[in-house]
């Protein structure tokens, strides 16, 4: 690819170690839950990202940020490698990068005043001395984030959900971050409201020439505000492309899936809506399956699919990818020393 | 977190999410809306004023008490409660009252100075046990726990014998011994917090540890330290009486509560009053000190916050 690219994960993992109880702490598993991600996010697009619930979004999310720290594979942001910064570089690294958490009533200190929460980055990283100087940039961005400055001087638990998500998207703003990663950050609001927040970061996004990862599962929220989408099972990308694409024609069967149980907003058309049901429940990413992750649940599996583990292919529109077998086998065979998941 | 939802304004075509919340005043700070409460509880409050007399008679004890502390009379020795000895004497003349309200200062200085050690040493190693985890927790536990097995009493004995007796050892003793428990308490709360996602997104715009430590993990998980403390302090004052009945703590002939009792013992079939007075001091003192704990413990919970405050906070 020749664009821009401000965020780059290559062969990114998180695997946590599972640990049976005792004062040895033998660890007896290991949980995938990022598994080998590659993914790319452009400067200045909006990329959705999707996927079940404990498919690894949210620690993906975490991890390009290193709030997660990654047990394998790199992340770039801007050219420099996340995973080997030392403690400089990732303070300066984590003003540029900001988050959005997905619970407004959890993600702000129940003890400090929307200033205080919000001007902390600011002190983190001495940005605007002085406290009139700092009041006035707190003061801007509550504006910016459609709020009164008038509040800087109340308590989180005064304000509702989108007031209080709107005092958190303040906060990861007051760095004058290039990347914001939103994690599930409309999720738990009111459906009113959720509009309202998603159309503030879009206006923000805009605006501001933010870089704007956008996790979540509700698919219509991220067709809305996303330039791409990548679709994640299991821990890893099995597919990406322009939202358009992947959204109309989506090319690996998991997202074909995804996508048929979104509601149509028209009665007639949402009758005729055909619902393709997987069977089975997604496996646990304490035992992965071999090959292509989501074989167990395709209606599509064949012969190389548990042999060999799909890589990310061109197929459909251009710069769609997906991993799937179907497209013509590419990928990295299945060695028989590894362990592989009970199954069958 | 609360649990409760919070009042939505209500709902309306054009209603909007941003603005300000109409129906609320401008916040109060945390410890004056806790001190509010706190006077909501009649028992609590009761205790707290109750204690705060006890501590303006140990600052001002020099002043308040009607003659000197180790002033002999040999000729009103043993006297019975008066107008001229409202508590009595003891056994070598010596004004009773004068020697209560002296001995608070003995008493106090000693449970406050206990008490601060070991709520800045336990707290210390809970934080830093509780936030790190890992070999910090285990190191630094594994070293409370072998504290904690040694009997209270035994290992305050065993420190003041190694230091000798007096007033700053005596503290330091007793402050060894509750080492462990404030440890435990803060450690138990700073695990609970560091988990928020509050503690998440401060990292995330970069703040250092020491800064997540002092400005969002330990205010927040101060609510149980702070009952502890209370309730530590009635066990010290309680500790400092029973190391100076045993004659290791403060030593005659200056007046201490414990030291008080043990001296009164030897006449309490004669002249009731050596012991009764002390002894009444130290129950009053420990009684107050745990009511305030517990009002404390029940105004500083939030889910009791809530339902205190008339709900919707």
């Amino acid at each position: 690819m020749t664009e821009d690219v401000l965020v780059s994960a290559r062969g990114l993992e998180v695997h946590f170690p599972i640990r049976s109880g005792g004062a040895l702490r033998r660890t007896s598993g290991v949980l995938r839950a990022v598994d080998g991600v590659d993914l790319d996010i452009l400067r200045g697009e909006t990329l959705g990202l999707v996927g079940e619930s404990g498919c690894g979004k949210s620690t993906l999310g975490n991890a390009l940020l290193r709030l997660v720290p990654p047990t394998g594979g790199t992340v770039t942001f801007d050219g420099t490698d996340v995973t080997s910064l030392d403690r400089r570089g990732l303070k300066e690294m984590r003003r540029r990068a900001g988050m959005v958490f997905q619970d407004p009533f959890a993600s702000l200190d129940p003890r400090r005043t929307v200033a205080q929460t919000v001007s902390e980055p600011l002190e983190v990283h001495g940005l605007r001395s002085g406290g009139r100087e700092r009041a006035a940039r707190v003061a801007e961005l509550l504006e910016l984030v459609g709020l009164d400055p008038a509040v800087a001087g109340r308590y989180p638990h005064e304000f509702s959900g989108g007031q209080r998500q709107r005092v958190g998207i303040a906060r990861a703003l007051a760095g004058e971050p290039d990347f914001l990663v939103c994690d599930e950050a409309i999720a738990s609001l009111d459906v009113s409201v959720q509009a309202q927040v998603l159309n503030l970061l879009r206006r923000l996004q805009r605006q501001l020439g933010l870089t704007l990862l956008f996790i979540s599962h509700d698919l219509s929220a991220v067709r809305h505000i996303a330039d791409r989408i990548a679709v994640m099972y299991l821990g890893r990308v099995v597919e990406v492309g322009p939202a358009d694409a992947v959204g109309s024609d989506p090319q690996m069967p998991y997202t074909q899936a995804l996508l048929s149980a979104v509601p149509v907003p028209h009665p007639e058309l949402e009758r005729s809506r055909k619902r393709i049901v997987l069977r089975g429940d997604v496996p646990s990413p304490a035992a992965v399956p071999s090959g292509c992750r989501f074989r167990t649940r395709c209606p599509y599996a064949f012969e190389p699919c548990p042999d060999v583990d799909p890589a990310l292919q061109p197929v459909g529109a251009p710069g769609q990818l997906a991993a799937c077998h179907l497209h013509g086998v590419v990928g990295r065979p299945v060695d028989s020393g590894e362990p592989v998941a009970a199954r069958d | 977190m609360t649990g409760a939802p919070l009042p939505e304004p209500a709902p309306s075509p054009t209603a909007t999410d941003a603005g300000v919340p109409s129906t609320q005043r401008a916040a109060r700070p945390r410890w004056r809306e806790t001190l509010g409460l706190l006077a909501r509880n009649p028992t609590a409050a009761a205790a707290g004023l109750v204690l705060l007399a006890i501590v303006l008679i140990a600052v001002f004890d020099e002043t308040l008490a009607p003659s000197g502390p180790n002033e002999i009379s040999v000729e009103d020795r043993l006297q019975a409660p008066s107008l001229a000895h409202p508590f009595g004497t003891d056994d070598l003349g010596r004004d009773i009252l004068s020697r209560v309200v002296l001995g608070a200062g003995v008493s106090l200085r000693v449970g406050f100075l206990a008490v601060a050690f070991a709520l800045v040493v336990g707290s210390l190693i809970g934080l830093l046990a509780g936030f790190y985890g890992r070999w910090v927790d285990d190191v630094l536990m594994r070293f409370m726990d072998v504290l904690f097995a040694f009997p209270a009493v035994l290992l305050a004995i065993a420190v003041l014998a190694v230091r000798g007796p007096g007033a700053g050892n005596t503290a330091l003793a007793i402050g060894v011994v509750y080492v462990p428990v404030f440890a435990r308490v803060t450690r138990a709360s700073v695990l609970g917090v560091r988990e928020e996602v509050y503690v998440r997104a401060s990292r995330s715009v970069g703040a250092s540890d020491f800064r997540l430590l002092t400005r969002h993990v330990l205010p927040n998980a101060a609510p149980p330290i702070i009952v502890q403390t209370s309730i530590s302090l009635a066990f010290a004052v309680l500790a400092e009486a029973a190391l100076s009945f045993l004659g290791l703590g403060t030593q005659p002939p200056n007046p201490s509560w414990g030291l008080m009792l043990a001296e009164g013992r030897g006449f309490i079939d004669i002249a009731w009053w050596l012991a009764f007075f002390p002894g009444i001091a130290i129950f009053l003192t420990v009684l107050c000190f745990n009511l305030l704990g517990d009002g404390l413990r029940d105004v500083l919970d939030p889910r009791q916050r809530t339902l205190m405050a008339g709900g919707g906070r």
